[in-house]
Order: C-alpha cells, then sequence, then structure tokens
C-alpha cells in the first residue's frame, strides 16, 4: 500500500477520529443487527460456527439469508449459488471506487474485505468532499476506518447475540437507520442534477422489481444502479 | 453446515469484494463517467430496498416517517441533517402510527 492509511492525515483527509464519530450510527444499527443475527443463528449454525461466520464473512445481508436458508434445510449447492448472487453487488461497488484508490495491488486488496453497502457510501462521500489531491487518501482512509468501525460492531453484536442478549426492543428503529442512512449518503453522492434524476428513476425501477419479482429485491439496488447509469454522455 | 462450506462462502463473498478492487485496472474516462453516476443511483435503491418488505410491502410508519424526515434535509446535503430529519421523522412517524 503507498502509504498508510492510518498515518497522519495531510491537508484536506479526515482525522481517524472523525470518520469514527461519522460511523458510529451506522455502528450501532449494525450492532443491533449482529445482536440479532447471532440470537438467530446460534441455534442452527451452533456457537463457533457463527462466530466465523461473522468474523470471515462480515456480510450482513448474506449471513441473515444463510441461516434463513439453512433453516428450511437447503443444500449446499443453493447456498452457494444464494451467496454468489447477493455478492454481486460488490463487484459493482469496487468497479465505482477503484478509480478512486491510490494503492497498489496488495493495498487494495487488504482494503477490499472492509467494503460494504454503508462503508461504500461513506468512502465515496468522504471522497466527494474533499480537493481532487485529497480524493485517493480520503477514500481509502475512510474505507479503512469506517470498515473496521463496523467490523467491531458487527463482531461485538454477534458475540452479544450468541450469548444471548436480545435487543429486540430498539430493532425497529435500528432498521430505521439504514434507509435514513441510504437517503443521506445519496444526498451526498449526487454532485449533479442529473445524478439525483437517475437517483429518483434507481428508486422507482427498485421498488418495480421488489414488487413484482421479490425474490430478486436484494439485487435489484445494484441493476437498477447500474441501468440507470448508462444513458447519457454527460457526467 | 460445514465449516469446509463457510469457508467457501467467505472466499465468494471476499473475492467478490476484491474482484474490481484489486483486478480492475484504472477505468477509461466513457467507463468512469459511467461509474460516477452509480452511487447516488444504488444509495437511492438500497433506501428503496430498506422501505419494502417481502412482495413489496411497505415498512411500519414510524420506519417511514424516518425516511421522508431524512428526504426533507437532503437539500442540506448534510448526513447529520438527515440523521437529526430521520429521527425527527421517527418519533412523528410513531405518534402517528
Amino acid at each position: 500500500m503507498r502509504g498508510n492509511p492510518l498515518s497522519p492525515a495531510p491537508a484536506g483527509v479526515p482525522a481517524v477520529r472523525t470518520i469514527v464519530a461519522r460511523s458510529l450510527p451506522a455502528a450501532a444499527a449494525v450492532a443491533v443487527f449482529g445482536t440479532l443475527y447471532g440470537a438467530a443463528a446460534r441455534g442452527i449454525l451452533g456457537v463457533p460456527l457463527t462466530l466465523l461466520s461473522s468474523v470471515i464473512i462480515y456480510s450482513g445481508a448474506l449471513q441473515f439469508a444463510m441461516v434463513a436458508l439453512l433453516g428450511v434445510g437447503t443444500a449446499a449447492l443453493p447456498l452457494l449459488l444464494t451467496a454468489l448472487v447477493l455478492n454481486l453487488r460488490h463487484v459493482v461497488l469496487g468497479a465505482a471506487l477503484r478509480s478512486r484508490f491510490e494503492s497498489g495491488p496488495l493495498g487494495r486488496a487488504g482494503l477490499a474485505f472492509f467494503l460494504v453497502d454503508e462503508t461504500f457510501g461513506f468512502a465515496i462521500a468522504a471522497g466527494n468532499a474533499v480537493e481532487p489531491a485529497a480524493v485517493g487518501r480520503t477514500t481509502e482512509r475512510t474505507l479503512l476506518v469506517a470498515g473496521l468501525t463496523l467490523y467491531v460492531a458487527w463482531l461485538v453484536g454477534t458475540l452479544v447475540g450468541v450469548l444471548g442478549g436480545g435487543l429486540t426492543a430498539v430493532e425497529s428503529a435500528a432498521g430505521a437507520i439504514f434507509p435514513v442512512l441510504f437517503i443521506g449518503l445519496a444526498s451526498l453522492a449526487a454532485t449533479r442534477r442529473s445524478h439525483v434524476i437517475r437517483a429518483l428513476a434507481a428508486a422507482v425501477l427498485t421498488a418495480l422489481v421488489a414488487w413484482l419479482l421479490p425474490g430478486l429485491r436484494m439485487l435489484a439496488p445494484v441493476a437498477a444502479g447500474v441501468l440507470v447509469a448508462l444513458p447519457g454522455r454527460e457526467r | 453446515m460445514s465449516t469446509l462450506l463457510l469457508l467457501v462462502i467467505a472466499l465468494t463473498t471476499y473475492g467478490s469484494r476484491a474482484a474490481a478492487v484489486v483486478l480492475l485496472p484504472r477505468p477509461g474516462a466513457r467507463f468512469e463517467t459511467v461509474l460516477s453516476r452509480i452511487p447516488a443511483a444504488i444509495f437511492a435503491g438500497l433506501a428503496t430496498a430498506t422501505l419494502l418488505g417481502e412482495g413489496g410491502t411497505l415498512a411500519g410508519p414510524p420506519i417511514l416517517g424516518a425516511a421522508a424526515g431524512a428526504l426533507v434535509a437532503t437539500p442540506a446535503r448534510s448526513l447529520l441533517l438527515c440523521l437529526v430529519g430521520g429521527a425527527i421523522g421517527y418519533g412523528v412517524g410513531a405518534l402517528v402510527g
């Protein structure tokens, strides 16, 4: 990696504590969902595999889907296919971030583990907020720090859930964090009027897919995002 | 579920994350233009998906209120204000619902 993303911040690049502070609301919500995951998975995977799954997968959507499928007796192949389909969106997110990275292949390989929907959003928004010369460093540092913050929250939540802790009382409030977070990130990422129009079109397309093809609900946002991004020549 | 299957799923997940980040060369101008349009659209889609349950059913009034509150705050282009708007909207939705 060219330069350590955690070394003191040059001008314009947000400090580590700033990124942590910005990530905390999402981390709190992730911790709540981690708790719910730990509680749900414990009876199906057992304690060791539940903890291991959060350590090595770090994907709420996939892990919840995995437990739901295992709960109804799904075999290995459909489980793998589900994982492949749900993971397709990472390829698009990674492609959108690629041009902002400055590190070499090894550094990017390390950062890739922390690429989830929320950290992608934080990294894009942080990169949009700084001068062009600081975009690469800001994007990498934000992805790493926000990724670590949310990863720790996910692990702690899973552990609490496995140990029998229940946070169902705040599940609804935690569920409200994600639409709010994504709406806020959309507003930060929409730097042009055409982006706003495309974002609205993607929202409508996603709703249509979720309504007509509920099985593809998790893929719909990425598919819609790519479809509305294609037409036109302006940036 | 076996440990091996879990490892394979973890590898496919990491592979999907690393595929474009590590292997893709820096994109050309036209491709970069298209990529720059994707984030806002994906976030709008993700927000929509989190408001819809199985079969396209809408989330409850508190969550819809939170989303509405965040939407009202979007012209400020501030994540903090969106969170504040979302919290107010959540409270209003909980009272109404």
